[in-house]
């Protein structure tokens, strides 16, 4: 299943949440010939199910929709992606985007990431863990994508319309 | 990422208004904008900031990440907001209480039920508490009004509710699936499930509708729900003037004792400024407020202001609390799809004149579990494994949070720790309550009741408050805090109450406490809408003398 904006976009907008249209803070340079974007998506593709495949258009609606300030989110993207990189590079040898999908699961499984702790304001690792795999699991669990796998179509953090009651089951 | 807007904010003080209202919360919004609107110059001196609306979303995002405190979703705590629990129990009361414009309703649940006519005169039915120097039918008026400015969508008629005299502004909210689980099971054992009065636009407010986040217990990013922000920015709209970021330190008085000339305010740079007015009214919150006036002990008060009684700082409630979460294997509950937090409650056994004596709210949930996000950054699994992993986690549950009773004690109380200070070198306030046996067998009576209905719906007990304590930062055990009330309570008798019927201290001519600090008893209904009726009040009280 390629994810899509679907109707995303129209519901977070009317909630008052303005999507990014070009995603300023997804470009420039990474310190390893990858946009960000492409870091981003190589991630959201081992954290996310395997029948999911992540696409820009769903990181940028679902995880850049509901991040308030771009500027400070990409200079934590940009050191993020630096220090996975460089986890990348001792685990596996080659910039975490260039990777198999097992070897990058293999990069976050003998880490901190994931089992580390997760802070806005802690070590290399946590940071990441908060600023970009945590943001990316937000994006898709508080997504109607992400929620319908689970039988919730409106997950919790997604502005969904209210209301939703469907007959009592017998 | 979260900012505010007051950085270059006007701190200084405004010339010769006629009301200095201190708190920037439901209780001083509300009666601000009241006084306002009638022509009267008011200034609100506000301890904590204006937060931006944008930042709602990522506030939102904190309290749904498993590694932030809920206390951290509003920037509470530090050395400005330190105190000390004295009580035998947890009081994380950074937890339950914002600062700033819009006060604790930024991240109330919003559900406004009316006390009951018991509720103010329990010493006259039950022999329990103390009478209320005024009756439902005396506050009936601002309850409809209050109901009219904030926007609450309620039954007109349902079978357990206080008398109305007009309709709720908005229809209940639509019925979720929980509601619909709760009513068939009590159906069958004889229980009366109704809509809930929630303070949630679905449509007739100016402001936007409820979008369904289902977060509106911390942070509501649509607005949808209602804060107490909308009634600063009204009164502002009139005239008002605000200052943020502007702790008042102390009241201090003329040399007759008499009045209260200026409120002494501290500013983010270090100055010191004195707002004077004409009249003053504290609204800093039941457990700021009693502070404020003990902070203002002169030669002439040396036990603090209006406190000639000696119950400032007594007499102090809070709700007793009784969550009970069920499990209904193989069935489907629709966790928290529907978006508000609550929709419906019962109510049958908040005034039935049978043991427990106690008042009991139960409000019945329609989310009651972790959010799905939440359970996704929590583990450790990937991809498939952590797909796996959240369809046995989630769903499946139900749920229901009650309010109990709790009595008036004088013992229970609110002081100052002269042995801690805050930013400003300030003593703390130090609490110290017991809930006596009374809540006690409320809450039980509650659980109780809860466990009947899961067990009707073929469910059973995974969680009972108290009784097991899952490593999750929203089910905490057996802590409170919530419903803050007492404190600085009101009666006829200046020598064992703070202020009188219209919310004027007995000592003071000229200064009134607008709050939950000025409830005799503390019923089982969410106290906020009450708190907003008795602001009005006291408005219009401040009004009749402005104009004398």
């Amino acid at each position: 299943m390629e994810l899509t904006r679907r109707d995303a976009v129209t519901a977070l907008t009317a909630a008052g949440i303005t999507t990014t249209a070009g995603c300023a803070g997804l470009t420039g340079e990474t310190g390893s010939d990858a946009e960000p974007m492409e870091v981003l998506v190589s991630l959201a593709d081992v954290l996310y199910p395997s029948d999911i495949e992540p696409t820009p258009e769903f990181i940028e609606t679902f995880m850049y929709g509901r991040i308030t300030d771009e500027e400070s989110y990409r200079e934590e993207l940009t050191a993020g992606i630096e220090t996975l990189n460089q986890l990348a590079a001792d685990e596996q040898g080659g910039a975490f985007h260039t990777l198999s999908a097992d070897q990058r699961r293999s990069v976050i499984e003998n880490t901190d990431l994931r089992t580390g702790p997760s802070e806005p304001d802690g070590s290399d690792v946590a940071r990441v863990n908060y600023y970009l795999l945590d943001e990316l699991l937000f994006a898709f669990y508080s997504s109607p994508t992400g929620g319908e796998l689970i039988g919730n179509t409106n997950p919790r953090g997604f502005p969904g319309g209210f209301g939703y009651s469907p007959s009592l089951e017998q | 990422m979260t900012t505010n807007q007051s950085a270059t904010a006007d701190r200084t003080p405004v010339d010769s208004p006629d009301v200095c209202v201190v708190g920037a919360g439901p209780a001083g919004a509300l009666l601000s904008h009241s006084l306002a609107n009638r022509g009267h110059d008011v200034v609100i001196l506000e301890a904590g900031p204006r937060f931006d609306k944008e930042s709602r979303v990522d506030r939102m995002k904190r309290q749904i990440h498993p590694d932030r405190g809920v206390d951290e979703i509003w920037d509470m705590g530090g050395e400005r907001d330190e105190y000390t629990n004295s009580s035998e129990r947890p009081m994380p009361l950074n937890k339950r209480r914002v600062k700033g414009v819009g006060g604790t309703s930024l991240h109330w649940a919003s559900v406004v039920p009316r006390f009951r006519e018991r509720d103010f005169e329990m010493q006259n039915r039950h022999g329990v508490g103390k009478d209320w120097p005024i009756s439902y039918a005396d506050l009936q008026p601002y309850y409809a009004e209050a109901e009219q400015e904030i926007g609450v969508a309620g039954p007109d008629e349902a079978p357990h509710q206080p008398p109305r005299e007009q309709g709720y502004p908005m229809d209940p909210l639509p019925t979720s699936y929980a509601d619909k689980l709760f009513t068939k099971a009590a159906d069958a054992l004889g229980y009366d499930v109704q809509p809930m009065p929630m303070a949630i636009n679905t449509g007739a407010y100016d402001r936007d509708e409820c979008q369904g986040y289902g977060t509106c217990e911390h942070v509501c990013p649509s607005g949808g729900k209602y804060s107490a922000d909308i009634h600063v920015e009204k009164a502002e709209a009139e005239g008002a003037k605000v200052l943020t970021e502007v702790p008042v330190q102390r009241f201090e008085h003329g040399p007759d004792g008499e009045e209260i000339t200026a409120a002494v305010y501290a500013t983010p740079d270090g100055e010191t400024r004195r707002q004077e007015a004409d009249v003053f009214v504290a609204a800093a919150g039941a457990y700021e407020t009693p502070r404020l006036l003990l902070l203002s002990a002169s030669d002439q008060y040396p036990n603090g202001l209006a406190n000639s009684s000696g119950t400032v700082g007594k007499y102090v409630m809070d709700h007793g609390g009784a969550l009970v979460i069920g499990f209904l294997p193989d069935q489907e509950t629709h966790s928290a799809e529907y978006g508000p937090v609550i929709s419906s409650g019962i109510q049958q056994f908040y005034d039935d004149d049978e043991d427990p004596i106690g008042g009991i709210n139960m409000m019945l949930l329609n989310q009651a579990e972790s959010p799905l996000a939440q359970m996704a950054m929590e583990s450790n699994a990937l991809g498939d494994d952590l797909l796996a992993e959240l369809k046995r986690q989630y769903g499946g549950t139900i749920g229901a949070s009650t309010s109990a009773e709790m009595l008036p004690r004088e013992d229970n109380t609110i002081t100052l720790d002269e042995s801690k200070t805050d930013n400003h070198g300030n003593p703390v306030l130090d609490i110290d309550i017991t809930p006596g046996q009374y809540v006690r067998d409320a809450s039980a009576k509650a659980a109780d009741v809860t466990t009947e209905l899961v067990e009707e719906m073929g469910g059973r007990i995974a969680f009972e408050q108290g009784s097991h304590t899952p490593n999750a930062d929203y089910i905490e055990p057996e802590q409170y805090g919530y419903h803050p009330m007492g404190g600085t309570r009101m009666g006829e008798d200046p020598s064992e109450s703070v202020v009188d019927p219209t919310l004027k201290t007995h000592d003071l001519d000229n200064l009134y406490i607008s709050g939950g600090g000025v409830f005799v008893t503390g019923g089982a209904a969410n106290p906020t809408l009450t708190i907003m009726a008795l602001s009005l009040k006291a408005a219009d009280h401040i009004h009749e003398e402005l104009q004398s």
